[in-house]
């Protein structure tokens, strides 16, 4: 079951977009990181159920941070969100490891059904 | 940017950008598909300026202004300015050879690789220009049309504005992005330029854009 879920995005736009399209009832705690070494180091502080990732971004990008995430924790589950959906992009991401790929913009219901993804993942994780 | 905090405030640039990238990285998932190449982005960023600056702040941003080709199209609508794509020189050649070419016409007096260079050029050009700046625009609720592009070849940086939508001492909003093709060496600079007289409308436009997830 989804608790913790982190939002790594740039933009703090994106990121208030983002938090505003996960259902409030639910009671999931929201934490946030604006590049991609931040999110590595909030993923192994926190260890968050399920990381919302942005590609393009300083520091360090997400395709970068989503590879290194998977290293640190195989069963971490990643939904890249982005705007650049290049078909070799979104291959590359899900040969990375990311669970899906949603397309910017969002909205509450590609967002729902990342998460609802993101949780039959975690159920046959634990199966 | 303290100066144009009155033109544009920080958070309606921050939704800008959102807007920006969501457009020029769906205007590169076009082009992927239609040329079969992968589109490297970089993190658009905005720049606030005099417009009479314009001009000497893109020439310091390219390496070689005396070789390079420009698409320029301008846009109408609620949201209106002008587009520019910038190409280092060759790149028309380099573009020329991604598409497939056979069987085009020719006029006579014009050798191949020049109608080809130039097609070439305006098909990048229409593409990446047309999808980013109707993206813009679809996310702020408009619909632009489009002036017809021209390809500036050798330019001087002082003919890229439009001074009919410019003021030279108005301010001037640059909506800047970089992008490379992949294994390609071919690289170019996308510009959006808002005109002034569309600042009003973007700032609503955009505080608009970010109430529909509050």
């Amino acid at each position: 079951m989804i608790e913790k879920i982190l939002i790594v995005d740039d933009s703090p736009v994106s990121r208030k977009i983002m938090k505003s399209c996960i259902p409030e009832d639910r009671g999931y705690d929201l934490f946030e990181a604006g590049d991609g070494q931040s999110g590595i180091d909030k993923y192994q502080e926190l260890k968050p159920d399920l990381t919302f990732m942005d590609l393009t971004m300083p520091v360090m990008d997400g395709m970068q941070a989503l590879q290194e995430i998977i290293r640190i924790d195989p069963q971490a589950v990643v939904v890249v969100c982005t705007a650049d959906v290049q078909m070799k992009t979104i291959f590359k991401v899900m040969n990375l490891g990311a669970l899906m790929v949603v397309r910017k913009p969002i909205n509450k219901q590609t967002i729902d059904e990342a998460i609802q993804k993101a949780e039959d993942k975690l159920k046959n994780t634990q199966q | 940017m303290d100066k144009f905090e009155s033109i544009i405030s920080n958070e309606e640039l921050d939704i800008l950008q959102e807007v920006m990238n969501i457009a020029f990285g769906k205007a590169s998932a076009d082009l992927a598909e239609v040329i079969d190449i992968y589109v490297v982005l970089s993190i658009p960023d905005i720049k606030l300026m005099k417009t009479a600056e314009v001009p000497g702040y893109i020439e310091a941003e390219i390496d070689d202004i005396e070789n390079i080709s420009i698409i320029k199209q301008s846009y109408t609508g609620k949201f209106h300015g002008t587009a520019l794509l910038l190409f280092p020189g060759g790149a028309g050649k380099k573009l020329f050879s991604l598409f497939d070419n056979n069987g085009a016409d020719v006029p006579e007096g014009e050798g191949l690789d020049v109608m080809g260079e130039r097609e070439s050029l305006l098909e990048v050009g229409n593409l990446l220009i047309r999808t980013s700046v109707s993206k813009v625009a679809e996310l702020l609720d408009d619909v632009v049309s489009y002036r017809p592009s021209r390809i500036i070849v050798e330019s001087k940086a002082g003919d890229i504005v439009d001074w009919d939508l410019a003021e030279p001492e108005g301010p001037a909003i640059l909506m800047r992005t970089v992008f490379s093709f992949d294994k390609r060496d071919i690289s170019g600079l996308l510009f959006l330029i808002p005109s002034y007289k569309s600042f009003d409308w973007l700032k609503k436009a955009l505080h608009a854009f970010l109430q529909q997830y509050e």
